[in-house]
């Protein structure tokens, strides 16, 4: 009996495990995944672009409930409350150099941010309700992050722009902050997203002081969910990524023979961070490093391309490294595990390549330090965006100005559109989209267009123009322009004016003398998409950056920040002003209500008075005096005016002096 | 100069020296269209009269949005759709050309205007001296052309050019104000109605206009005050002149109700006109929001002649509406006052609400003080004692002068800071002040003097009667002497007080 | 209309709060020296609030001196999420930093204060005195998330330190406002009413620090400040790499003291006030105990500068706790009836709307058909320009007649 009752607990034990333990295998095989990566790129001013991508998704919940082990709880949250269907949140540091750091690979297009803080979200809320999400979120993701995100909440720092800069309109709300400053604490919250925080993996990588020594990084944050859409399929998908760009101190000296000609300097994961790998972080679903060599430089190597042509998929393993020994210009310290080869190159003279290095198999003892060294100089240049952007003020004084917007062609676009133009009036369609606070009064009318200095007929330019005029304290100017340029043009320019407003005493910062921002212009190419479409040597492996390279973008470049001064009032002084200003005031009710009091006659008496002791009774005589004769009685009236209006005058004149008197010592006093 | 010239051909004189006026304002809009842009300036331009808000507001509107999307445009729809096509294809300084013909030709409608005013208050000047039996009076008084005088001022003072160079709508305001006043001066009812409500619509001040409006339709042009006839048509009973009922005779009320039902229709006219342009976009809420909201709301801080902008950039948040409160009250707080006293007078009575609007409306510009110093040319008769006329003078030149160059040291050098172009808004605004103060006082003496003069005649019948007899003589010889010399005193120094008077403007 | 709704909310919570208020200090007039004991619910928590006022990179110091002090805490065991850290103005990466997102309060640099993981929870722009004041008496709009708020109960122990320029009873904030020591003092108070604190050490490192604490009437609080009236407050040293002077010398010398602590050893309050001297703080610190019950000699110093729990299984501590989260749940709470509560509001409105459509006078018909002729109007421009020609006319034709 007793045996058989155990038997049978046994029975429900072994039971109940592999029932869970079904489970457990059920939720690996379609649960939440982390993936992490890091690309690597030389860049041609001798600096490295590191691309760190951090990916983690979750299931859609109806289908896989609220727990999770890998999502950061926080992020599911944020979604769910505020029914987020798209995020991006980038905080950024120095700005991207479009000419020498590309400016229409997928990176440059989409993880060249401007400097400080953008935030722009869809909800999937009713239109009305979309302004109080909006304020929630900035509220909560300032708490999250550690940044001053809330200044977004109010309606003069955010708008919704109407198609231009997404797709998706109505309820998207765009909004940026120049002036935020970014720093560890908003790098630290933002890997406390992580599963294996900064304690393992790529992100271990991560040395404050060497990230924020670069020229340039840009922490970004990017969610899409579509939990609330009637068939969920993703779930929610996190893409963090960090773009930074160093400059590596030269590594060592084994181009000691290389001759005139400067070295590109060679670099390792530990130069560049002060750091390595040991090991990937045990949660990651996939951890990799990539080292992108761009196609223009490898055009430039064609002499180790002899090498390469020879190579396909099939031999990988092997063929790379040696292919790149002694005679390439470049090793590796480590053998690349796989090599990808882009497929389209919309520009003919070379394929970029993508080195890709597995660190699955690196541990504490055994750290992965990738090397990249230089053998023989090299020169190249990255891919340029189409037009050459930059945006800047005109005029003098603190009353007006103009906002010039510039588009210079690059030569390499030239030849794009000859190649590509197929139709004899060819065009290039440029997306402008700015923004600017309303203290910047813009007169849209004054928008001139300019084609090789010559001024042009705007209809025959601006294909499509939205404006949202700035309205006092209460929304910023929206401007969505269309162009159509010709092709063969050198330069654009496009000019409007504006004047600038004059705040209140408590509308300034405290440094006002500082001046105001205003956020950088979106600029974007929709004929221009980038892709770099690799030819995966085995599709086993498939990472989401690559993907995410793959997937076509349009080429979009972001201008200068602007800074505008603004005159301030004489903070030092509010009471003197309302003190004299009253005064002023008082003069002129005080005196003219004097100059209308003045009585006919009561100069005349005061002047009888003065030699009859007792006026009034006299009066009364008089009066019955005059009954008694019978005839008509008029008040004793007579009056000295001149003298009545010296006196005010006098009067006048001793305030007036009072006044001044006033100003002036306190001017004295105050300055 | 041109003033003591009229005096000698009057017609010749004027119509010269009127065209020679415009001619100089053509001149300087053809020849000098971008040199002198006056356009820019604080003290010409304000948020409501400036030509290129306007310009902007067409845009707007031309691109099918609301003309007040975007606080940029704050005046009426009606001067939008009037001016607006005037204001486009600004690259060929084409529209420069086409509004500054507009002003120049409101410039000389008004100084007509002005002028026939003037002559009509003459008229009826004399005519009510005569009527005093007063000969000498009206002798002396007919010396100075005041309708000349007073459009000439408005034709040649610098502020007026200034602001018909500088692209404001002021002109077009000013000659509102002008017709209505014209209308009522010459009892056409219509023409004072749609004066009235043009002006009132186009900015809000010119309201408080009603009561001198209705006055000089009820009771007729400026007069000495009313006691005096008393005394003389039925000096003998005393008890008839007490009560007022000569006053009511007086006063006609049929025309008023006129004038009221005529300004009503002109507004609904108006409103309608109004709505139908802005039925597409907001309607006429916001139109009132938006112009009448933004002059009683002192939203716009740019800085200007007035003191407003500078007091409300400093002043704290939670006294902000108090503040507007009083300010605009001290507007109407004078209003009756002065009706009470000078309610005989209704031009001047205008005059100085003008005046008074023009110092304290949020939003001023030298386009007003041009209006009411064009004014001020009617009185020249009247206000011949007026003390400081050289002091003012010399102050509104020196303030006019210093403004510019105090808000190019604040704004373009970044030398001096926004105190210094303050301190000459306040000083402009004491002189203004002063400006008003005075002409009031020395008119109620000019009353008095004529009061004096009347009771002279007076006295002198009176005084025969009393010889006759025989009643203690010396007294009223005596103080009869003391009127009698006092006033001769008054009158001589009139001429010379005008001059002095004049060169003011 | 969910703003009316939270103004709405918002002040039937300021109502409600200022009647506890009144009855709480009503109460405590009364009994004064037993509110004092109605207070001794036991020690949950700890605090910390630190404050560094001043912007601009030559006030490097005050930075350094906050920082500082957050890293003592938290190393002696106060949790990030109970330290609420205002810093004026972003040295770490300012750009004339020469080490990037370091930070140091000695010229050996040895330490980097701004460490790996530091939580500044207002930053910038955001340290203002309202904002400060906020952040003391717990009025905050309903969005701002707890990772700002000062979420402190009647059993806590809060550590306030600020440090900036000051002068006589005033501590300047970002150089162009001020917290007068009224301020102080009645947002002290205000937290007293509110249960907010069972003990609160005031620590101000600026100059005459001293007349920060005049008004200052709630019991419970110690106050500690760098300098007597009159007195200025130095700085200790200056960094010729970093270029300016990096720490104050009252906060160098309180960190000197606290270097040698650990988080177990008792060292007393007083042993922190001796430790002060005059000769080398070149100002005589100021200490205020009279509002303080424990005698300072008892007192440890990790009572503030630390987190040392001791279990109890009183249901005080069970009170305290529930006190503490009942806050956090309201504004959550609010923030959920916001998003819902809108709905229904907007069909009442519609519905009053359609009331007033119906039930209208017998002229609205005659309006409407007005309305409709109006929307009906083609070009509307060259309607309103033959409108004022025809104005024109009119007037030429009525003054013609009237005349």
């Amino acid at each position: 009996m007793a045996r058989s009752l155990s038997f049978f607990v046994l029975l429900l034990f072994v039971l109940h495990v592999s029932s869970e333990s079904t489970g457990e295998v059920a939720e690996q095989l379609e649960g939440e995944e982390f993936t992490e990566e890091l690309l690597l790129r030389p860049l041609p001013d001798r600096k490295v672009l590191s691309h760190f991508h951090f990916e983690s998704k979750v299931p859609p919940t109806n289908s896989y409930g609220h727990h999770h082990r890998i999502f950061p709880k926080a992020i599911y949250q944020l979604v769910h409350k505020y029914r987020i269907k798209e995020m991006e949140l980038s905080f950024t540091q120095g700005r991207w150099n479009y000419d020498s750091w590309g400016g229409f690979d997928p990176i440059a297009s989409s993880n060249a941010k401007p400097p400080g803080v953008e935030l722009w979200a869809v909800f999937d809320v009713p239109p009305d309700q979309v302004d109080a999400s909006w304020k929630n979120l900035t509220h909560t993701l300032s708490g999250l992050f550690c940044a001053s995100i809330n200044f977004l909440e109010s309606s003069t720092a955010y708008c919704a722009p109407d198609w231009s800069f997404s797709s998706r309109s109505g309820n998207l709300r765009y909004g940026s902050l120049p002036r935020e400053a970014v720093c560890t604490e908003n790098l630290t919250p933002w890997l406390k997203l992580l599963p294996c925080r900064d304690k393992a993996g790529l992100s271990l990588l991560m040395d404050r002081p060497s990230i924020y020594n670069g020229f340039y990084h840009s922490q970004r944050l990017h969610l899409t969910s579509d939990e609330f859409d009637p068939v969920a399929l993703h779930g929610i998908v996190l893409e963090q990524t960090l773009t930074i760009v160093l400059q590596p101190d030269a590594l060592d000296t084994r181009a000691s023979f290389s001759s005139s000609r400067k070295l590109q300097p060679s670099w390792s994961m530990s130069s560049l961070f002060g750091k390595m790998v040991d090991g990937k972080c045990a949660l990651a679903k996939s951890s990799n490093v990539y080292v992108q060599i761009e196609g223009s430089l490898v055009h430039n190597m064609k002499d180790t391309w002899n090498n390469i042509e020879g190579y396909d998929g099939e031999i990988a393993q092997e063929v790379p490294y040696e292919g790149f020994g002694s005679n390439s210009n470049f090793k590796f310290s480590i053998a690349p595990d796989r090599v990808m080869k882009e497929t389209n190159s919309f520009h003919k003279d070379g394929y970029s390549v993508l080195y890709g290095f597995a660190i699955n198999h690196y541990h504490g003892s055994k750290p992965f330090d990738l090397g990249f060294w230089w053998n023989l100089p090299v020169t190249w240049s990255c891919v340029k965006a189409p037009l050459r952007v930059s945006r800047f003020l005109m005029g003098s004084g603190n009353e007006k100005g103009a906002i010039a917007l510039s588009l210079q062609s690059t030569e390499w676009s030239q030849s794009i559109l000859k190649a590509g133009k197929n139709e004899e009036k060819c065009n290039l369609r440029v997306d402008v989209f700015q923004v600017v606070p309303w203290y910047i009064k813009v007169y849209y009318h004054t928008t001139k267009i300019f084609v090789d200095g010559m001024p042009q007929a705007l209809e025959d330019i601006i294909e499509k123009m939205s404006v949202s005029p700035s309205e006092d304290k209460v929304s910023p100017g929206v401007m969505e322009l269309i162009l159509r340029l010709p092709c063969d043009m050198k330069s654009a320019s496009l000019t409007l004016e504006f004047d600038k407003g004059f705040l209140h005493i408590d509308e300034y910062p405290p440094d006002a003398n500082q001046g105001f921002d205003i956020p950088s212009a979106i600029i974007s190419y929709p004929d221009f998409q980038t892709r770099l479409q690799y030819k995966e040597d085995n599709a086993s492996i498939q990472s989401p950056m690559v993907s995410k390279m793959q997937e076509r973008r349009t080429v979009l470049s972001y201008t200068e920040v602007l800074l505008v001064p603004l005159t301030t009032p004489d903070f030092s002084m509010p009471y003197n002003v309302i003190t004299i200003t009253c005064t002023v005031f008082a003069l002129y009710f005080g005196s003219l209500l004097n100059a209308l009091r003045r009585r006919v006659n009561e100069e005349e008496r005061l002047l009888k008075s003065k030699d009859k002791r007792t006026g009034k009774l006299q009066l009364l005589l008089s009066k019955f005096l005059s009954k008694v004769r019978g005839k008509p009685w008029e008040p004793p009236s007579s009056t000295p005016p001149s003298s009545s209006s010296k006196f005010i005058s006098s009067k006048v004149i001793l305030k007036i002096l009072l006044v001044a008197a006033i100003a002036f010592g306190w001017r004295y006093y105050d300055g | 100069m041109e003033k003591s010239t009229a005096k000698k051909h009057p017609w010749f004189w004027f119509w010269s020296s009127a065209v020679a006026s415009i001619a100089l304002r053509l001149v300087l809009i053809i020849y000098f269209p971008n040199t002198l842009n006056f356009s820019s300036r604080p003290e010409v331009s304000t948020p409501i009269t400036s030509l290129r808000r306007l310009a902007e507001g067409y845009w707007l509107k031309r691109s099918s949005m609301s003309p007040y999307a975007g606080s940029m445009y704050h005046g009426s729809p009606l001067l939008l759709s009037i001016l607006g096509p005037l204001t486009i294809d600004r690259s060929e300084g084409q529209s420069h050309l086409l509004c500054g013909l507009a002003f120049v030709i409101a410039d000389f409608i008004t100084a007509i205007l002005i002028r026939a005013i003037g002559q009509r208050l003459q008229v009826a000047n004399i005519q009510s001296l005569k009527s005093l039996g007063a000969g000498r009076l009206s002798k002396i008084s007919e010396n100075f052309p005041s309708g000349d005088i007073a459009s000439l001022v408005y034709l040649w003072n610098p502020l007026t050019i200034i602001t018909c160079l500088g692209y404001s709508t002021s002109p077009i305001e000013n000659l509102m104000i002008v017709l209505s006043l014209y209308g009522a001066c010459t009892r056409l009812v219509p023409l004072a109605a749609f004066g009235w409500v043009i002006a009132s619509h186009l900015s809000l001040y010119p309201v408080i206009l009603v009561i001198p409006l209705v006055l000089l339709i009820g009771s007729g042009l400026d007069t000495p005050p009313r006691k005096l006839f008393l005394q003389q048509t039925h000096g003998e009973d005393y008890k008839k002149t007490t009560n007022g009922s000569l006053h009511l005779i007086n006063f006609s009320w049929r025309p008023v109700v006129l004038f009221f039902l005529w300004a009503s229709a002109w507004a609904f006219y108006v409103l309608v006109l109004c709505a139908i342009s802005l039925k597409e976009y907001s309607g006429l809420g916001e139109m009132f929001k938006r112009t009448y909201g933004f002059i009683l709301s002192v939203e716009d801080l740019s800085p200007n002649i007035g003191v407003l902008w500078y007091f409300f950039a400093e002043v704290f948040d939670f006294f902000r509406d108090f503040f507007l409160i009083v300010f605009h009250i001290n507007i109407l707080f004078m209003v009756l006052p002065l009706a009470i006293r000078l309610h005989h007078r209704p031009c001047f009575l205008a005059f100085v609400y003008i005046a008074i609007s023009s110092i304290l409306k949020s939003y001023p510009s030298v386009g007003d003080s041009a209006l009411y110093l064009g004014l001020l040319g009617l009185f020249v008769n009247a206000l011949a004692d007026m003390q400081f006329s050289f002091f003012l003078f010399s102050g509104y030149l020196g303030t006019l002068l210093l403004s510019p160059v105090m808000h190019n040291l604040w704004i373009w050098r970044g030398t001096g800071n926004a105190n210094f172009y303050f301190a000459t808004a306040m000083a402009y605004a004491c002189f203004q002040i002063i400006l008003v103060v005075e002409s009031v006082s020395s008119m109620l003496n000019h009353d008095r003097a004529l009061k004096q003069g009347a009771t002279a005649v007076a006295k002198k019948e009176e005084h025969e009667k009393i010889l006759k007899n025989l009643e203690n003589p010396r007294s009223g010889v005596t103080w009869e002497e003391y009127k009698s010399m006092r006033f001769t005193f008054q009158v001589s120094q009139m001429p010379l007080l005008v001059l002095t008077m004049n060169d003011l403007m | 209309m969910t703003n009316r709704k939270i103004h709405a909310f918002l002040s039937r919570s300021i109502i409600t709060t200022l009647v506890i208020t009144l009855s709480l200090s009503c109460s405590i007039i009364h009994f004064s020296n037993a509110a004092a004991s109605t207070s001794s619910s036991a020690h949950t928590n700890n605090w910390a609030v630190l404050v560094c006022t001043s912007r601009f990179w030559f006030n490097y110091r005050h930075m350094a001196n906050t920082l500082s002090l957050y890293r003592t805490v938290k190393r002696l065991g106060i949790p990030d999420e109970r330290i609420i850290l205002m810093l004026a103005d972003d040295m770490a990466c300012n750009a004339r930093n020469k080490y990037p997102a370091q930070v140091f309060n000695n010229e050996n640099h040895k330490l980097n204060l701004y460490g790996d993981n530091v939580e500044v929870d207002y930053r910038g722009y955001e340290v203002t005195v309202e904002n400060f004041l906020r952040v003391l008496t717990g009025r905050h709009e309903n969005a701002v998330p707890r990772s700002k708020r000062l979420l402190s109960d009647e059993g806590s122990h809060i550590l306030l330190y600020m440090t900036g320029h000051g002068g006589d009873e005033f501590l300047k904030f970002q150089d162009n406002e001020e917290l007068q020591s009224h301020d102080l003092a009645d947002a002290v108070k205000q937290m007293k009413e509110k249960r907010r604190f069972k003990e609160l050490l005031i620590m101000v490192d600026t100059c005459q620090a001293a007349t920060l604490f005049s008004q200052l009437h709630s019991p419970g609080v110690l106050a500690i400040g760098s300098s007597m009236k009159g007195e200025n407050s130095y700085s200790h040293h200056l960094d010729s790499d970093v270029g300016v002077s990096v720490v104050d010398r009252f906060t160098f010398y309180t960190l000197a003291f606290f270097e040698r602590l650990n988080m177990y050893d008792n060292a007393s309050l007083s042993s922190l006030f001796s430790s002060f001297n005059p000769n080398l703080l070149l100002s005589t610190a100021y200490y205020r105990t009279d509002l303080y019950q424990e005698q300072v000699e008892k007192v440890p110093v990790t009572n503030f500068f630390g987190s040392v729990m001791k279990t109890i299984h009183t249901s005080s501590a069970y009170r305290a706790i529930s006190g503490k989260y009942g806050s956090s749940v309201k504004s959550d709470d609010v923030n959920a009836q916001r998003i819902t509560s809108s709905d229904p509001e907007k069909l009442a409105d519609n519905a009053d709307i359609k009331v007033m459509k119906g039930g209208g006078c017998p002229h609205a018909d005659l309006w409407n058909a007005i309305v409709e002729k109006f929307q009906g109007i083609k070009n509307a421009d060259g309607i309103v320009n033959y409108g004022l020609v025809g104005m024109l006319a009119l007037l030429a034709v009525s003054t013609w007649q009237s005349s």
